[in-house]
């Protein structure tokens, strides 16, 4: 009988086929989101309570609300390795959103809470494409709650920190080599699991011009256990063999992050930003399966071997009126996947991206956002080399965004 | 303004045509032209695996296979006729993984497989299960009406040849891989019936096909026969049980043996042969029938072939290989081998000799099966070797090749038309086609 060698599990935050940066996404703001996804040195909103808990004790009145989504429709295309034609995946639209709310509680410190769904989202390659065996769907949702303080000191320095508490569930699928004429061998994987981290910002305004900001994001380990396996095999395969019914363990580590970020506001209107993110990938060496079932055929370990990431960002946002409010922004993700350990369940490829957005304010203080985020990779030959699986990959997506924005 | 609006025109399509396209592949085709595409050939080339003609099978056909890749080199529609469902007539194979053991899928026979479906036609893979050489061409249109395969596409069951229906379509290109049934059904009866197709008729009929379909300027692949010696069908069952697999235990059972023996050794005797049949403690080569001989029993030589349809109960049970001898249907001997061979290598001469005197590229798909059947051959991950279900290369029929083994039979078609015609076919990955289907 043939050993399953490999089990490939979707990363529990994986948006697969998603906006580049491994499998990491950032729209957590339509504001952020406009303007290049920078967020770092930015301030006025609850908002910030994601981007750098030092904004809130700078937000704008006394509270502050915001809440928004926004709609990811990706296409990757993929052509294996000496055909010529390009299979599509046809996931749904992903739908991240976020709420805030933050208040001053002081003169000086600021609370704020926010609920954000970072992974929720469906990638769906179909269950006879070529690459079944190492993915067909992958499903996978993700609420991240953070109770957040602010301090300020004077009008130079503020800090925050917040803390994440993070409650997750995948879902995947994939073909395994076990078929009869009427049955495609399948594995199905499901698992839901807690997890915790921190977030912590230092925020500087030297003058009114000038703001300069740094954040520190922890990694999140999402450990799946007791996840239920299901395997539909042919009848006559011993239940030795492949256990129909089956749990596992596996275990995701969520990068850190690091980010600086700088913005001048060059006059009235115009304001510039630029940021770095730098992503601590390289904790994401493998991922290891174990079940408790015939752990000895079924267990694996499948490298991925990512690297660091550091993204530049430049953003600019224009005042045309008291009424309208414009951005735009670029930024370059690298990918952090290995081109010898690219899976088809996470094709994150170099991106190149642009943003455009806007605010409406009907009255003051009342912003209704809009933002649009493009992104475009090259088309770039990538290798699953222990799967033996090699070919040409190339994504696109479209994420318009709407949220509201309400201080008081 | 206009050149401003439709600019504004261009990156909005951009932008909100959501797929995004890859480049596009274009081969060279050398000097070859791919666009009209038949196969010629037996149950190898219809797709016939794990002891049927079906669905799946057939798509993992190596015609159908070399067709996807002539796609980019200006290769055309390629059609084949296709059975309705996974069973065909009804002799499926599929592993049962409990008893390790291939049986029938057992499943309800599907009618319209039966029916006709000319009216599809025509068809660019003609390849018929059961084919001879001489069944190919003109003197055989009652084939057309003889064989089932052949009769549910065939344009007029009856009248129509294989042959014809090829010239019909005006093909610039074909493949031919046929002989193997020419010496299988003897092999398959065991020597004991069928016949081996002679070398004179071999050449005269492979001749004919070839002048008539390159008359028109068709280039083409030819590939030769390849030895029957490796196939699980003839190689298993000496694994499980070799020629001199009879055990003898006890002395009193040796003793049995030969007094019950004794009369017909002295008959073998008389006519002045030393092949008399003796049996003493330990491994005892087993009693078969041999035609060939007056007294019609001897003892197994080594070498000697047992088929996959010897019925190993009778032999446990029955006294069949002691006691009885073994029909000769379940066995190849050393002369009924020589025949087969012989007769394979003379194909084979003549088929490589065609191939110089049409200028067409030549396939040795025998140098590549003996090298699977005796060192083995890893592709991409994929060991292939003869063993009976796990060797990756033979279905569940013990003769016919999985789809993987499929996909490299392809890729030696086109690595030999890459060769003599200066085409850029790309090869694939035997990973992407199925290999044991279960119960």
């Amino acid at each position: 009988m043939r050993k399953i060698v490999l089990f490939h599990i979707i990363m529990l935050l994986s948006v697969s086929s998603l906006i580049a940066g491994g499998y990491q996404v950032r729209l957590q703001g339509q504001r952020q989101t406009g303007i290049g996804l920078i967020g770092t040195s930015l301030f006025g909103d609850a908002s910030s309570l994601f981007y750098n808990p030092a904004g809130l004790s700078r937000i704008n009145g006394k509270y502050s609300f915001s809440a928004g989504m926004s709609a990811i429709m990706n296409s990757v295309g993929f052509r294996l390795n000496n055909t010529y034609n390009t299979v599509y995946n046809d996931n749904p639209v992903g739908t991240p959103l976020y709420f805030y709310g933050s208040a001053m509680v002081t003169n000086d410190l600021g609370f704020g809470i926010g609920v954000y769904t970072p992974y929720g989202t469906t990638a769906v390659w179909g269950d006879d494409w070529i690459g079944a065996q190492l993915i067909q769907d992958l499903s996978l949702q993700a609420v991240f709650i953070q109770p957040t303080l602010s301090c300020k000191f004077g009008d130079l320095l503020s800090i925050g920190a917040g803390f994440v508490i993070v409650t997750g569930g995948v879902e995947l699928s994939k073909a395994i080599p076990y078929n009869s004429p009427e049955v495609m061998g399948q594995t199905n994987l499901q698992g839901s699991t807690s997890a915790y981290g921190y977030n912590l910002g230092l925020l500087l305004t030297p003058g009114k011009k000038w703001s300069i900001g740094a954040n520190y994001r922890s990694e999140v380990t999402m450990s799946l256990e007791e996840g239920d396996a299901v395997f539909t095999v042919p009848a006559s395969i011993p239940e030795q063999l492949i256990p129909r019914e089956n749990t596992f363990n596996a275990e995701l580590p969520l990068p850190a992050n690091l980010d600086f970020g700088i913005s001048y506001q060059a006059t009235d209107k115009l304001l510039l930003a630029a940021e770095v993110n730098y992503v601590f990938w390289d904790v994401y060496d493998s991922l290891k399966f174990e079940f408790s079932k015939n752990p000895a055929m079924l267990n694996s370990s499948n490298p991925r071997k990512y690297s660091n990431t550091l993204i530049p960002r430049i953003g600019a946002e224009y005042k045309f009126s008291d009424i309208v409010t414009g951005r735009i922004g670029f930024y370059y993700d690298p990918t952090p996947t290995n081109d010898q350990y690219f899976t088809p369940e996470t094709p994150s490829l170099t991106t190149y991206a642009f943003t455009l957005g806007l605010s409406v304010y009907p009255i003051e203080n009342f912003a209704i956002e809009l933002s649009y985020l493009h992104l475009e990779t090259q088309q770039e030959t990538k290798s699953y080399v222990p799967d033996n699986f090699t070919g040409d990959y190339k994504s696109r997506t479209l994420i318009p965004g709407v949220g509201l924005r309400y201080n008081f | 303004m206009k050149i401003k609006n439709l600019t504004y025109l261009v990156i909005l399509a951009f932008l909100f045509s959501c797929k995004p396209e890859l480049d596009e592949v274009t081969l060279s085709s050398g000097n070859v032209d791919f666009s009209k595409y038949v196969a010629i050939g037996n149950s190898l080339t219809a797709g016939f695996t794990d002891g049927e003609l079906f669905y799946t099978g057939q798509q993992n056909s190596y015609p159908s296979i070399l067709a996807q890749q002539m796609k980019p080199a200006g290769g055309g529609d390629f059609k084949q006729p296709m059975m309705m469902d996974e069973y065909g007539f009804g002799r499926r194979l599929v592993l049962d993984a409990t008893i390790q053991m291939p049986v029938l899928a057992g499943l309800e026979l599907n009618p319209q497989n039966f029916a006709s479906i000319a009216g599809q036609g025509p068809f660019n893979n003609l390849g018929v299960p059961g084919a001879k050489s001489f069944h190919l061409v003109h003197g055989a249109e009652s084939f057309s009406l003889a064989n089932p395969y052949y009769k549910r596409f065939a344009a007029q069951p009856g009248t129509s040849t294989i042959l014809a229906e090829a010239i019909a379509q005006n093909p610039t290109f074909f493949t031919c891989w046929i002989g193997s049934n020419d010496v299988l059904g003897y092999a398959l009866a065991g020597g004991a019936a069928d016949s081996i197709t002679s070398n004179e008729v071999f050449q005269m009929s492979l001749g004919i096909l070839l002048q008539e379909i390159t008359a028109n300027g068709a280039k083409g692949a030819i590939a030769n026969i390849t030895d029957l010696e490796p196939l699980p069908y003839f190689s298993f069952m000496n694994t499980q049980l070799p020629y001199n697999g009879l055990p003898i235990t006890l002395p009193e059972q040796a003793a049995a043996l030969n007094a019950g023996y004794a009369q017909l050794n002295a008959i073998i005797k008389s006519f002045g042969s030393n092949d008399t049949l003796a049996f003493a403690l330990g491994q005892n080569p087993f009693v078969i029938a041999d035609k060939d001989l007056p007294w019609g029993i001897r003892q197994m030589k080594s070498g000697e072939l047992f088929l996959l349809t010897l019925p190993i109960d009778s032999i446990m049970n029955h006294g069949y290989g002691s006691m009885v001898p073994i029909p000769d249907k379940y066995v190849l001997t050393t002369s009924e081998l020589a025949n087969i061979n012989n007769a394979i290598a003379g194909y084979n001469q003549i088929i490589a000799a065609y191939a110089a005197q049409f200028d067409l590229a030549y396939v040795d798909m025998n140098t590549l099966l003996n090298q699977v059947a005796t060192e083995g051959i890893t592709i991409d991950g994929v060991n292939f070797t003869s063993t009976f279900v796990t060797g990756n290369t033979f279905s569940l029929d013990g003769i016919h090749l999985t789809g993987k083994a499929s996909a490299i039979a392809a890729n030696e078609f086109i690595k030999a038309i890459n060769l003599k015609y200066g085409s850029d076919l790309l090869e694939v990955s035997p990973l992407f086609y199925t290999g044991i289907t279960y119960r």
